[in-house]
């Protein structure tokens, strides 16, 4: 492969190593705690997939996030957060299924948007709707395409066609991760317009009744 | 929260018989492109999108200029140029055409593997997104739930690969249900291909046009299909896998002329951002009989291993010409990959500083917000180290 060829593909790893970086290191954990989880995705994604009859399990681009996410959940302030999470994935495997259903299925027909950042804005506005909140969002988007493939398999399975489900199997690139990344940078996007929105207002209104 | 719930399973609930619309639309729209003085340029089983762009089977470039219903107008740009395959007329052995700098020694053609001393490793990737894909007039429908008449068609492209000397790994994995949630699932297929460092990565589907005469041809006096060539312009990487396209068309032009019937570049990333090198072939169209396409996959194979490995024959020393014509080829691919990094680089960068401004409001806290970021990533080498009492 030549050096420019390396180059590009190095570079694209770094930002998305950078990105996912960022995204941990505002969802409590602290600054050692995302790199090693960083670190461990990308190391994870090259290593075989742990067999589970017919559902194979990738170590960096499936179990890992769905850890984190598991540890999200136990630290949750409260068990409203917890159940707000949940529901989050449960809507977020919904709009999955939906995206994967009104979005063309022929790849000329792409819309702008890919449908994996689809699912993570899907993941990020759930959450924001239903909490405001970043951890959830993660959770959303990891579990939320998580359970949609799940239940893709098990259908197929109905059907009599064994079909294997690989979860997390493009490991740091997967699906799975990068919905998780995109429903936080998209609700924290979302989050501070809003949040700028309503000040602005209430900054409005109280210039309007002093007057 | 209620209130939220409720609205959000509302807006589901809405989806179902968009969804249904969406499904009937997928099924029965097929794109008639024309050029600007109205003659029929190419069709295509779904829509197509502005600024799409298209070399047909002349080279000519065409892009996309404007939508009405089912049909496209497009724009004549020019000649596109093609790489210089003058090195194919020299009938001697040639150095590889596509990856390395470096020239390799050649290797003996057709069943031999490439000689051991030369180090030179041959390995193709090969998977299949639409797993159900199949040829009505073959297979007696156009779709199959699992295996569909495509894997046919990919065995027979892995085997003539193979006959040329070329380690295959053809993943028969299924990506169902055909739908747009494919591509994620054969994502991950991709991947683990990409994991054995393969030279390049092919993904096997048939086109989905009603007309199987646009995909009928001749080569060589034998009945058999034409094969499409499809590039995803978005992702880093769609620079280098057009010149790859384009180096394939090149080859087959000069070897078997028709064989390549155009090359469509179009939205979305059909998991080309995965690699350089990536590229997606349309087999022939579901109305064809399958028995044309497999008559196309001795030939293409033949196109394929030219492009990546050279012409070869029994003799071992490269003509300079050659040597010349490989170089600027792989030249031209290392320009696409620099300026593909460029790109990339800057789009980071506009995209972080656009972020930093949403996020803060300001141009002087996002300043801020910027120079924090970079002090916590460079552990304070680079901006002002942050306090240990500061909050996130």
């Amino acid at each position: 492969m030549s050096f420019g060829m390396i180059a590009l593909l190095v570079l694209g790893l770094l930002i998305l190593f950078g990105v996912l970086d960022r995204v941990l290191d505002r969802m409590a954990l602290n600054d050692r705690q995302a790199l090693v989880v960083v670190a461990a995705m990308f190391v994870g994604g090259l290593l075989p997939d742990i067999p589970l009859g017919r559902v194979q399990i990738n170590i960096g681009g499936a179990l890992i996030p769905i850890i984190v996410c598991v540890y999200l959940l136990l630290h949750a302030g409260a068990a409203k957060e917890r159940i707000r999470a949940v529901v989050a994935s449960c809507l977020t495997a919904a709009a999955v299924f939906a995206v994967s259903l009104l979005v063309p299925a022929d790849p000329v027909s792409m819309p702008l948007l890919d449908p994996m950042i689809l699912y993570g804005i899907a993941g990020g506005v759930i959450a924001w709707l239903l909490g405001r909140s970043r951890r959830s969002a993660f959770i959303a988007g990891v579990l939320g395409v998580t359970i949609a493939d799940l239940i893709t398999g098990v259908s197929l399975w109905m059907k009599g066609v064994n079909q294997t489900v690989y979860l997390g199997g493009a490991g740091a690139l997967d699906a799975i991760v990068l919905a998780g990344v995109i429903g936080v940078l998209f609700c924290e996007l979302w989050g501070e317009a809003m949040e700028r929105m309503s000040r602005r207002n209430t900054a409005h209104a109280q210039g309007g009744s002093r007057a | 929260m209620k209130t939220a719930l409720s609205l959000l399973l509302g807006a589901l609930l809405l989806l179902v018989p968009c969804a249904a619309h969406a499904e009937q639309m997928d099924a029965e729209s097929v794109f008639t492109v024309t050029d600007e003085a109205g003659q029929p340029l190419f069709s295509i089983s779904s829509s197509v999108s502005v600024g799409d762009e298209y070399i047909a089977g002349n080279n000519v470039l065409y892009r996309i200029a404007s939508l009405s219903g089912t049909s496209a107008v497009a724009q004549r740009i020019g000649e596109e140029p093609m790489p210089d395959v003058s090195w194919l007329d020299l009938g001697e052995a040639q150095p590889v055409f596509a990856l390395s700098d470096e020239s390799a020694v050649p290797a003996a053609k057709s069943g031999a593997k490439p000689d051991e001393k030369s180090g030179q490793k041959r390995l193709i990737a090969m998977y299949v997104t639409h797993s159900d894909e199949s040829y009505v007039p073959t297979d007696g429908t156009q779709s199959i739930e699992g295996q569909g008449g495509i894997y046919d068609v990919a065995r027979a492209f892995r085997d003539a690969l193979q006959k040329e000397g070329i380690d295959v790994i053809l993943d028969e994995s299924t990506h169902l249900p055909h739908d747009s949630g494919a591509y994620r699932r054969s994502r991950r297929t991709a991947e683990r291909l990409l994991q054995k460092r393969p030279d390049a990565i092919i993904d096997v589907h048939r086109d989905g046009i009603p007309d199987p005469e646009e995909y009928k041809t001749e080569i060589q006096g034998e009945s058999a299909s034409q094969v499409r060539l499809l590039v995803g312009r978005g992702n880093q990487n769609s620079g280098v896998n057009r010149e790859f396209a384009k180096e394939i068309k090149a080859v087959a032009d000069k070897k078997y002329p028709g064989l390549i019937k155009d090359i469509f570049i179009g939205k979305g990333n059909y998991n080309q951002d995965l690699s350089p090198n990536a590229i997606l072939l349309e087999f022939g169209t579901h109305t064809i009989s399958k028995e044309r396409v497999l008559a196309s996959t001795d030939v293409m194979a033949d196109v394929v291993s030219t492009t990546l490995y050279g012409e070869t024959t029994s003799s071992a020393k490269a003509q300079p010409d050659a040597q010349a014509g490989a170089a600027s080829a792989s030249g031209e691919k290392e320009k696409k990959s620099f300026s593909s990094v460029a790109w990339l680089l800057v789009l980071v960068v506009v995209g972080v500083i656009l972020f930093a401004l949403l996020q803060t409001g300001s141009s002087k806290g996002a300043g801020k917000k910027l120079g924090r970021n970079l002090s916590e990533m460079t552990g304070g080498l680079v901006g002002k180290k942050r306090n240990k009492s500061e909050k996130k």
